[in-house]
């Protein structure tokens, strides 16, 4: 059975890229979000193997999500997605629950090295 | 998905961030506390969605303007630069060049080198005002492509790690491998420390001291899971520490983190079941739909002459059902008015700076709907009544003050449905237009009697839609000359719709545009002058009569209409088309054909009766006095022209 992702990005041009990164990859979109609130509703709905998280979203960023999901479900496998210049929200991410990050622009091999690293 | 499809995705995304960020920054320039905050902190978010998006792209200057303008942002936020006029301005112009990069990234063509200029503004200004991010002089040491870091004192295995050169964000990444030896035991030290590390303050190795029962090989074998780790090396190495050879650079990418983004407050944001679609694909089923309509008329016109009741019913039920499918395209082609209307504020901002003018710029109905190609049509002759406005209409605040008014112009731009009309009003509490100039003016052109002395607002406004016709004493680079309300007036009418104006001396003016839902469709009624078929939209048809010589009458050396207790003007549609055919046979039709306060009864030779037609734009109806607002194909395949009824009241 193929891994479940839940993606989380305001932008819709970001979730249509990851999503087919992912999905040519054989991982199935169950659903996304564009505010972190979002996210966290949808992660307790749907439950995903693994969640993409974009940093800078409207209505709670991704590090408050992050906390929020990590806190509902400690082994959450959350993925980073980040720009560069971000470094310490990055960390601080990781400190809130987060497996693992990549940095914009993508590159389909790094987010799927990045995705392995986190299910693995 | 191909790539041309995310260069779309990015432009319609874009483009509403770059509307996002001139709204946030109008907000900006008026409010001030907690507002102004939320504005920088929305205008930060849409510059860095756009700069992520735009890395994705490969379109470099975009992100690097960006880029900039985020780190400007940034200093903003924290409170190390304020909103001043200079970076106001910095802000609204970088808006401009940066909707200008995305637009040329996507077209392919190259950008102005202005902004290049302005990133390298930005950037300069970033550095002035010691911002930390991207221009922090930093001691670092040079890559050696050797172990550099020195082995932290203390006990425990010493385990050193090297990164992948080229490793994005390798303090993060440093921190993750740190993060994976804490799971197998105790990391006693770190080098460089943990912060310097995270702060990127690293060449591409480090070391630690890991206090841990596991082999070495699951340590190495753990800590090359946390991602780019190119060599992880085990045991003391005394030999291995080199001098560092130090350089000073700074590279922008060097950020020392950026503050976390204040969440905006809670919203409930309702879930629609939507697809995006392309929009051509709307067109073209638009297009579709319209010769399907055309294929209508003809099939309902073959079903008259047939004497099978099956076939009868079954060209009417499919009748139904085109007309079912039209509503539904129509209704799917509709989008809120917002979406012209957004770039306005901005718009009213420029032009009323430009005068010296203060102006206070509400916008009411966004939400109400137009056909999609209609909104596009409608947008330059808002622009134009909207600089018009500012230009001519409100006074400066020196001029309103010395008129007891206040000091700040209102302008008002609404939209509000009614029935099948959309009306769009734009409305100014400014001097109102001077009668008495344009009374002067038409009396010299002599467009009117030279003993007349007072203006109708239907005069009024018969006499400024004329093509030309300005009263306008400067030529600005807002409004220009010769182009006033005469090119919004043929315009507006090209689409179908009708222009009205009331204005007061001193209390305003208000134009109000009223425009059918769409302009694809239209009910028509076909009438025949020889054997020629000419159309009129029904909305302008108020009844039809027989032209018996019984209703004709004389006034003042004129032909008449005598209908009832009313007196019309009489045109011949023969004499109009300079149609030179032998006179019909028979009775002629009267049409009464009205436009708001404006009657006249048109005579044809004959009437068809009434259909839906398809209506075909010409490419350019500029001429205010062309009698004709496009053409049609009918059911039989035959074209039709369809006439303009304001052309000829």
């Amino acid at each position: 059975m193929s891994h479940t992702v839940l993606i989380c990005d305001d932008a819709i041009f970001m979730r249509t890229m990851v999503g087919d990164i992912l999905q040519q990859a054989g991982f199935e979109i169950v659903g996304e979000a564009e505010t972190g609130v979002q996210a966290v509703e949808k992660y307790k709905q749907l439950r995903p193997d693994l969640v993409t998280m974009d940093i800078v979203m409207p209505d709670m960023g991704g590090i408050d999500a992050v906390r929020e999901i990590t806190k509902f479900d400690p082994g959450a496998r959350v993925l980073m997605c980040s720009a560069m210049g971000q470094q310490a929200l990055v960390v601080e991410a990781i400190q809130a629950g987060a497996k693992d990050f990549v940095v914009k622009p993508f590159q389909p091999s790094r987010v799927l090295e990045a995705v392995q690293r986190v299910l693995g | 998905m191909d790539s041309a499809q995310y260069a779309e995705l990015f432009l319609t995304e874009s483009r509403e961030h770059v509307s996002a960020i001139n709204h946030a920054l109008l907000d900006l320039e008026r409010g001030d506390g907690a507002r102004g905050t939320d504005a920088i902190g929305a205008i930060f978010r849409s510059v860095h969605t756009i700069k992520g998006m735009s890395a994705t792209m490969g379109y470099a200057p975009v992100a690097a303007l960006a880029h900039e303008l985020e780190t400007l942002l940034d200093m903003m936020r924290r409170g190390t630069r304020t909103a001043d006029a200079t970076v106001m301005e910095l802000l609204f112009t970088s808006a401009d060049l940066l909707e200008h990069a995305i637009e040329g990234a996507v077209q392919g063509v190259p950008v102005s080198p202005e902004v290049g200029v302005m990133t390298a503004r930005l950037k300069a200004e970033g550095k002035a005002g010691g911002d930390q991010r991207s221009s922090v002089a930093i001691q670092m040491p040079v890559d050696t492509g050797e172990w550099s870091a020195p082995a932290p004192d203390g006990a425990g295995l010493l385990v050193r790690v090297r990164l992948v050169e080229g490793t994005p964000l390798k303090g993060v990444r440093a921190f993750l491998v740190v993060q994976a030896a804490r799971k197998l035991g105790e990391v006693a030290a770190v080098s460089p420390p943990l912060d310097e590390l995270q702060a990127d303050k690293f060449n591409h190795d480090f070391a630690l001291r890991l206090h841990s029962d596991r082999s070495q090989g699951e340590v190495t074998t753990a800590l090359r899971n946390a991602g780019d780790v190119a060599e992880v090396r085990i045991g003391e190495d005394a030999d291995v520490a080199t001098p560092a050879h130090t350089m000073e650079f700074s590279v922008a990418e060097l950020a020392q983190g950026v503050a976390p983004v204040p969440a905006k407050a809670a919203t409930v944001v309702p879930q629609q079941r939507s697809v995006r679609i392309d929009l051509r694909r709307l067109d073209t089923l638009m297009n579709l739909i319209g010769e399907l309509v055309i294929t209508r008329g003809r099939l309902n016109s073959l079903a008259a002459t047939s004497e099978d009741p099956a076939l009868v019913e079954t060209v009417a039920q499919a009748s139904r059902l085109v007309a079912d499918l039209q509503d539904e395209i129509m209704t799917s082609r509709m989008v809120p008015v917002w979406q012209v209307f957004d770039r306005f504020p901005r718009l009213v901002r420029d032009a009323a700076r430009s005068l010296d003018k203060q102006v206070e710029f509400t916008v009411e109905g966004k939400d109400v709907e137009l056909d999609r190609s209609m909104l596009e049509e409608v947008g330059d002759p808002i622009v134009h009544l909207l600089r018009n406005a500012v230009d001519h209409g409100l006074e400066t605040p020196q001029e309103r003050t010395s008129k007891g008014k206040p000091a700040t112009g209102r302008l008002l731009l609404s939209a509000t449905r009614d029935r099948s009309a959309v009306a769009i009003r734009v409305e100014d509490d400014g001097r109102g237009i001077d009668r008495e100039r344009v009374l002067r003016r038409a009396r010299e052109s002599g467009l009117v009697d030279v003993g007349k002395l007072e203006l109708s607002d239907e005069e009024l406004v018969r006499l400024i839609a004329r093509a030309g016709f300005s009263t306008a004493e400067r030529v600005t680079d807002l409004s220009g000359r010769g182009v006033g309300v005469d090119a919004v007036y043929s315009r507006v009418r090209a689409l179908g719709g009708s222009v009205d104006i009331r204005s007061v001396k001193d209390e305003g003016t208000t134009v109000t545009l009223r425009l059918p839902l769409t302009l694809a469709i239209v009910r028509s009624l076909l009438a025949r002058i020889g054997g020629e078929t000419y159309a009129l939209a029904m909305t302008h048809v108020r009844e039809t009569v027989e032209f018996r010589p019984a209703l004709l009458r004389t006034v003042q050396g004129r032909e008449v209409l005598m209908l009832r207790d009313e007196v019309l003007p009489i045109v011949r549609l023969r004499t109009l088309v300079e149609f030179d055919g032998a006179p019909p046979r028979g009775l002629e039709q009267a049409i009464i054909v009205e436009l708001s306060e404006r009657r006249a009864a048109l005579v044809v030779d004959a009437l068809i009766g009434q259909q839906e037609i398809v209506v075909k734009q010409f490419d350019a109806v500029r001429d205010a006095r062309t009698l004709f607002g496009g053409a049609t194909i009918l059911g039989d395949g035959a074209p039709a022209l369809i006439i303009d009824v304001s052309s000829i009241l």
